[in-house]
């Protein structure tokens, strides 16, 4: 890993940062993508409706005139 | 849904699916809280495959949970990062295909059955990321076009068109900035992601973040992209970073490496 440089996460090893990843990289990265599966509870969270009025919750609370951001399909 | 104790709806669990890998030391899990506090976070065997899994109580993990949970940015932020650290952890032992967050089954048995159906399709996605990484590639420019752009005409009175002309003259030159930023922009955008795109194995555009998103007015985000990088040319891909940020002047972030969660699921 030398010769890299500083990345948003600082911790040592490969692919070792739960830590300081910023919020919105991934939750692009864990309710957009991924393996789609049929689940039995929950079903692939990006296609339902209920992630998407969840996100824009999410950010109401940061910004109260905030439109949904993934309100069109989300990620391609 | 399994009960461990008969009678004791509070034991009810169901079984949440972190990842799918090959052969994974159960030993990498130990110590991982996951979304479930006091129930291991462990594998599964799934034939040849490994999941990655947790019992978790099922009357926390139903769909009217997940609308409140999902409604809440701290729980939100708590369970992907849950999530992730578990992916992450798998990850460092080998290939792994993350899957999404909230992948629940009643049970072992049924989270078995399932995903032992798309084996191929695991066992496919495993050989495609094999010995790659995920990176996380964002552009931004400032947000704002200079008021008096050098390719605007001049913006005073002509042959008697008085004020109002030169204020027409000034309003359609700031929207030719604004024209010219925007392409310039998009230019750039294209230029850094067909230059990584190069060095990379698979790319994927995701969408940009706005600026209600960033909370950032000073800066546009023009492109969020995810390479799929072989461990080997990762130097490479930090070196052709910093050689566009000099030539476009673009702030470009660069976050990774990251477990391949923008290259798992296209088979």
């Amino acid at each position: 890993m030398s010769g890299h440089e500083p990345v948003p996460w600082d911790t040592p090893g490969p692919l070792a940062g739960p830590i300081g990843v910023p919020l919105v990289d991934l939750l692009d990265r864990v309710l957009s993508t991924g393996v789609v599966v049929s689940g039995d509870l929950v079903i692939a969270i990006a296609e339902v409706p209920l992630v998407r009025l969840s996100l824009h919750a999410l950010l109401s609370s940061v910004n109260e005139r905030v439109p949904a951001p993934w309100s069109d399909g989300g990620p391609l | 849904m399994t009960r461990e104790q008969p009678g004791a709806p509070e034991t009810a669990t169901a079984t949440y699916v972190y990842a799918v890998c090959r052969r994974l030391d159960p030993a990498a899990l130990s110590g991982l809280a996951g979304l479930a506090a006091g129930f291991p976070v462990r594998t599964l065997p799934l034939g040849p495959l490994t999941a990655v899994v947790q019992h978790v109580p099922a009357d926390g993990f139903t769909e009217d949970a997940w609308q409140q949970r999902l409604a809440d940015r701290a729980e939100l932020e708590r369970c992907a990062r849950a999530h992730h650290e578990v992916v992450t952890a798998a990850a460092a032992c080998g290939p792994t295909v993350p899957l999404a967050l909230a992948t629940l089954y009643r049970g072992d048995e049924r989270a078995q059955q399932a995903l032992g159906a798309d084996r191929d399709r695991f066992a496919a996605a495993l050989a495609r990321i094999e010995g790659h990484a995920e990176w996380g590639v964002k552009v931004s420019l400032p947000a704002t076009v200079s008021e008096a752009p050098q390719s605007a005409p001049p913006a005073r009175p002509r042959d008697g068109g008085g004020a109002g002309r030169a204020y027409l003259e000034r309003k359609r030159g700031l929207h030719q900035a604004r024209e010219q930023h925007h392409d310039r922009a998009l230019r750039t955008a294209e230029d850094i992601d067909a230059a990584l795109s190069r060095l990379a194995t698979a790319t994927r555009r995701l969408r940009p973040h706005t600026q209600e998103m960033t909370g950032e007015r000073h800066r546009l985000q023009v492109l969020n992209a995810a390479y799929l990088v072989t461990t080997v040319r990762e130097k490479e891909l930090l070196d052709a970073v910093e050689l566009l940020r000099r030539r476009t002047g673009a702030e470009v972030e660069v976050s990774g490496p990251w477990a391949p969660y923008s290259f798992a699921g296209e088979v």
